[in-house]
C-alpha cells in the first residue's frame, strides 16, 4: 500500500493468547507489513507506547488495538491512562472487543477512544477487518502530529 | 318521574285512604276494584307494585298474584291486602309469591314504607347489572382514581363534586352504596350520610364515608351520622376497597334475608289456639293494642307459617289436638332460624307440673288462661321488649364481629398487597440478575469460538496440501458451527439488550422505518425480485429504535420465507380494530402450519428446516418482546403455502384509550 506508515508498528494490548495469535494471524493473511507488538498489560503498553524501541521495537506504535475486559487494569483504564499522558495523548486508540454494551461503549468513547469496533467471531472477517484498520488508520487517516522521537 | 302503585280493592275506603297516602309519599296511584280491571291496568301501565286485596268480587286475589307470577311481569312486587286472618290464607299468599301480607285493618305508615322498601329492592334486583356507585368527592384525582378502581371491580361509578350534588344525584339514580368524603366544599360527608338515613326511600343505602384525618374523632362521628363503614383516606386504595366490598356484601346479604318484623312497622304476633271464641277474643284485644296479630289453629298451621313469615312473639296454647303446644314450642326453638322468637305459653291448668313442664320445652313465659288480658298484655310488651332488646344485643354485637372481620380483611388485603410488591420486585431483580447473566455467558462465549474457527482457519490453510478432503471437510463443519453459534449469541445478547434498555416513545413513523428496511433488503440481495408495498403515513408512538429492529425481523422474515415463491410480494400496513391501531406485515411466503402458531414467538422455535429456511429462531421472540416492552400483543394468521401475516400492537389496552 502506497504511502502506508509502514515503518511504524501497531500495538495490540490483549491478555488472551488465542485472540492474540488470532488478530496477529489476521494482520498476516491480511498483507500488512507492520510489525504487531503485544502488551498484555497497562505497563508493557505504557511502556511500548512511550519508549518503543528501547523494547525492541522499530518505532514507536501508530495505533493501538486494545481489548476491554482484562484482569487487573483492564482497558478502560489502560485507555485513561493514555489519554492522560501528554506524550501519548494524540494517539489513535481503537477498542477492539467482544463487548457490545452500551455502558462499555459510552465509557470508552468518553475515554477518548477514537473507534470502537466488535471482535468478529469468523475468521475471514477478522481478516477484512486488518485491513480496513490498517487501510485507514495507516493510509487515510493524517495523525495529529508525527512523531520525532524514534 | 313517580314510581306506579296499582290498588286493588274493592273497598272504595281503603282505596282513598292508599291512595291519599302513597301519593302524599311521592308516589302516582292507580285505584280499581276488580281483577279485570287490575288486569287491563297492567297492560297498560308499568306499576312498580301492586298492592291487592285477597277477596274480590270478580276473583280471587291469589289467583291473580298467581297470573302475574307466571306472566313476564314475574318481579313485581305484590303486597296482599286481607281481611282473612287466618294462617292458611297467609301462608297460601305467601306460597304463591307475596312479598308482603299485610291484615286489615292495616296501619298506613306501615303499608307506605314497606311501598317503599319493595319498591327499591325492585329497582335493586332488576337495575343495571352492574350495581352503581355514587362517589362524592370534591377532589377530581381522588375521585378518578377510585372510581377507576370501582369500574375494575364491575361496579358502575357516578360522581359528584360537593355533598348537595350528590344527594340530588342519589335522589335521581338511587346508587346501590355512597362512597363519600367526609371533607367537602359545602355540606360534609357525614351530614350527607345524615341526610341519606332521613330519606326514607334512600336510607337503605350502604354508606362508606372517607375520613381525611388520623383524628380518633373522626372515626366516632362518622359512626354517629349513620355510615355503614369508614375509612382513611390515607389509606391504600386497596383497603378501601376491601372495606368499600365487605359493607357491599353485608348490605346484599341483608336485603335478601327474610322481612323479620320492619321496625318501622307494627309488631307482628302469632296466636295459636284451637279454641276460635278465644283466638278472637285474644286478636281484638291485641289488635287493640296496635299489633299484627296472625292466627293459627293449630301447632302445625303455626310451624308451617313460620317457615315463611317471622314473628315478634308467639302465644301458644298448651291443650291442643295434634301437635301439643309444648311439643310446638320445643320444635319452635330447636330451629335455629325460629329460636330467638320469644313463645308465651298459655293454659287454662295452674299447676306446678305443667309449668315446669313447660319451661322445659324452652318457653320464654307461661300464662294462664283467662278472660283479663291485662296480665297478658303486659307480659306480651315484656316479652317484645325483651327480644327488641336482644335484636338490638345481637346486632351490636354483630357489628363489633363485622368490624373486626373488616379490619382483620383490610389487614389481610394490605399484607397481599404488600407482599404482592415485594414478590414483584424480587421477581424483577431476579430478572435483571438473569439478563445480566445470560449478557455476560453470551460475551464470554465468543471468545473461545473466535479461537475455534480461527485456528481451524489456520490448520485450513497452513496444511492445505497435508489435509485430505475429509479432514478439510470436517474442518470446515468445524468453521460452520462455530459461526453459526456467533450468530446465535449475535441474537440472543439483541434479545437480552431490548430487555435491559429502557423505552423510550416518541413520534415513529413506522412507513419511513418500513421503506428503510425493505430498501436496506433489496440492496443486500440484488438479485431478487419482491414487491415491497408500504402504507403511507402510519405512525405512532414508540421506542423508534426498538420498532426498527422488530421491522427488520419481521420484514427479513417475510423476505427469507418468500425465497421459493414466484411472486413474492411484501405488505406493510395499519387497521384499527375494536379501537385499536392494528399493524400489520403480509407476505406470500411459505406460511406455516396455523396450529403451531402458539410456538413462533418462543425462542428458538423454528418451523421450518434450516436447510431450506435458514434462521436462528431469535428473531420473533425478539418481536415478541419489543411488542411485550410496549404493552402490545402480536399475533399471526397464516396457513402452509398461504403466506402469512404477522399482526402487532404497539400500545396497552389501558394507555390506548389516552392515546
Amino acid at each position: 500500500m502506497a504511502g502506508m506508515r509502514s515503518q511504524q508498528p501497531i500495538l495490540l494490548v490483549e491478555d488472551n493468547p488465542d485472540d492474540v495469535a488470532i488478530t496477529l494471524r489476521a494482520f498476516r493473511d491480511a498483507g500488512i507489513p507492520n510489525e504487531v507488538l503485544v502488551a498484555r498489560d497497562g505497563t508493557e503498553a505504557m511502556e511500548y507506547l512511550i519508549d518503543g524501541p528501547s523494547r525492541g521495537a522499530a518505532a514507536s506504535p501508530a495505533l493501538v488495538l486494545l481489548d476491554l475486559h482484562m484482569p487487573g487494569a483492564d482497558g478502560h483504564e489502560i485507555l485513561r491512562r493514555i489519554r492522560a499522558d501528554r506524550r501519548t495523548r494524540t494517539i489513535p486508540v481503537v477498542v477492539l472487543t467482544s463487548s457490545t454494551d452500551s455502558g462499555d461503549r459510552s465509557s470508552a468513547y468518553g475515554n477518548g477512544a477514537n473507534s470502537y469496533i466488535q471482535k468478529p467471531v469468523d475468521f475471514e472477517r477478522m481478516i477484512e477487518l486488518a485491513r480496513a484498520l490498517a487501510s485507514y488508520w495507516l493510509v487515510l487517516n493524517q495523525p495529529h502530529e508525527m512523531r520525532k522521537d524514534g | 318521574m313517580n314510581d306506579v302503585v296499582l290498588i286493588v280493592d274493592d273497598s272504595l275506603t281503603v282505596r282513598m285512604d292508599l291512595v291519599e297516602a302513597l301519593e302524599t309519599a311521592g308516589f302516582r296511584a292507580v285505584p280499581c276494584a276488580t281483577a279485570t280491571e287490575a288486569k287491563a291496568i297492567l297492560e297498560r301501565e308499568q306499576p312498580a307494585l301492586v298492592i291487592l286485596d285477597v277477596l274480590l268480587p270478580d276473583a280471587d286475589g291469589v289467583d291473580l298474584l298467581r297470573q302475574i307470577r307466571e306472566s313476564a311481569n314475574a318481579l313485581l312486587p305484590v303486597m296482599l291486602l286481607s281481611t282473612e286472618d287466618e294462617v292458611s290464607d297467609r301462608v297460601r299468599g305467601l306460597q304463591t309469591g307475596a312479598d308482603e301480607y299485610v291484615c286489615k285493618p292495616y296501619d298506613t305508615r306501615y303499608v307506605v314504607s314497606r311501598a317503599h322498601e319493595l319498591v327499591r329492592k325492585r329497582l335493586g334486583a332488576g337495575g343495571p347489572s352492574r350495581p352503581r356507585v355514587l362517589v362524592i368527592d370534591d377532589s377530581q384525582t381522588y375521585a378518578k382514581a377510585l372510581g377507576a378502581a370501582l369500574e375494575m371491580e364491575g361496579y358502575g361509578v357516578i360522581d359528584a363534586p360537593t355533598g348537595e350534588e350528590g344527594l340530588r344525584l342519589a335522589a335521581d339514580v338511587r346508587p346501590a352504596a355512597i362512597v363519600v368524603d367526609n371533607v367537602l366544599p359545602g355540606i360534609d360527608g357525614a351530614t350527607v350520610v345524615r341526610r341519606i338515613r332521613l330519606d326514607a326511600a334512600l336510607r337503605g343505602i350502604p354508606c362508606l364515608l372517607l375520613t381525611a384525618s388520623d383524628d380518633e374523632g373522626a372515626e366516632l362521628r362518622a359512626l354517629d351520622s349513620g355510615a355503614d363503614a369508614f375509612v382513611r383516606k390515607t389509606e391504600d386504595l386497596v383497603v378501601i376497597l376491601a372495606r368499600f366490598k365487605a359493607m357491599f356484601r353485608r348490605a346484599a346479604a341483608s336485603s335478601e334475608a327474610p322481612a323479620t318484623a320492619s321496625l318501622s312497622g307494627p309488631r307482628r304476633i302469632l296466636a295459636v289456639d284451637d279454641s276460635e271464641t278465644y283466638l278472637r277474643g285474644l286478636a281484638d284485644v291485641l289488635r287493640g293494642e296496635g299489633y299484627d296479630v296472625v292466627l293459627a289453629w293449630s301447632g302445625a298451621e303455626a310451624l308451617e307459617m313460620l317457615r315463611f313469615q317471622q314473628v315478634d312473639c308467639i302465644l301458644l296454647d298448651v291443650l291442643m289436638p295434634g301437635l301439643s303446644g309444648n311439643e310446638t314450642c320445643q320444635r319452635i326453638k330447636a330451629d335455629p332460624a325460629l329460636r330467638d322468637m320469644p313463645v308465651i305459653l298459655l293454659t287454662a291448668l295452674e299447676d306446678r307440673q305443667s309449668m315446669i313442664a313447660g319451661f322445659s320445652t324452652g318457653a320464654d313465659d307461661y300464662i294462664a288462661k283467662s278472660g283479663d288480658f291485662a296480665v297478658l298484655k303486659a307480659r306480651v310488651r315484656a316479652q317484645i321488649r325483651r327480644k327488641q332488646f336482644e335484636d338490638e344485643t345481637r346486632r351490636i354485637r354483630e357489628e363489633l364481629l363485622r368490624m373486626e372481620i373488616e379490619t382483620g380483611e383490610a389487614r389481610a388485603a394490605k399484607m397481599l398487597a404488600e407482599a404482592h410488591a415485594a414478590h414483584a420486585e424480587e421477581l424483577e431483580r431476579k430478572n435483571r440478575e438473569l439478563e445480566a447473566f445470560s449478557y455476560s455467558v453470551s460475551h464470554d462465549l465468543r471468545a473461545p469460538l473466535r479461537a475455534i474457527d480461527g485456528f481451524s482457519h489456520a490448520v485450513l490453510h497452513d496444511f492445505a496440501d497435508d489435509l485430505d478432503p475429509q479432514a478439510a471437510e470436517n474442518l470446515h463443519r468445524v468453521r460452520r458451527a462455530a459461526q453459526r453459534m456467533g450468530e446465535l449469541i449475535e441474537d440472543l445478547l439483541g434479545l437480552a439488550r431490548i430487555s435491559q434498555s429502557d423505552l423510550a416513545r416518541s413520534r415513529v413513523n413506522l412507513s419511513a422505518l418500513a421503506q428503510d428496511v425493505g430498501d436496506e433488503l433489496r440492496s443486500k440481495h440484488a438479485e431478487r425480485a419482491v414487491d415491497i408495498a408500504v402504507e403511507q403515513g402510519v405512525e405512532t408512538e414508540a421506542d423508534g429504535r426498538l420498532v426498527r429492529i422488530m421491522l427488520e425481523n419481521l420484514i427479513g422474515n417475510a423476505w427469507k420465507f418468500t425465497a421459493k415463491s414466484p411472486l413474492a410480494r411484501i405488505v406493510f400496513g395499519a387497521r384499527r380494530e375494536g379501537g385499536e391501531e392494528v399493524f400489520f406485515v403480509q407476505d406470500t411466503g411459505a406460511g406455516f402450519d396455523p396450529a403451531r402458531a402458539q410456538k413462533l414467538f418462543q425462542p428458538f422455535r423454528r418451523l421450518h428446516a434450516d436447510a431450506e429456511y435458514p434462521g436462528t429462531g431469535i428473531g420473533l421472540a425478539t418481536v415478541h418482546r419489543i411488542v411485550d416492552r410496549h404493552g402490545g400483543r402480536v399475533w399471526a394468521e397464516s396457513g402452509i403455502g398461504k403466506g402469512a401475516t404477522f399482526f402487532f400492537t404497539l400500545h396497552g389496552v389501558e394507555d390506548g384509550r389516552h392515546a
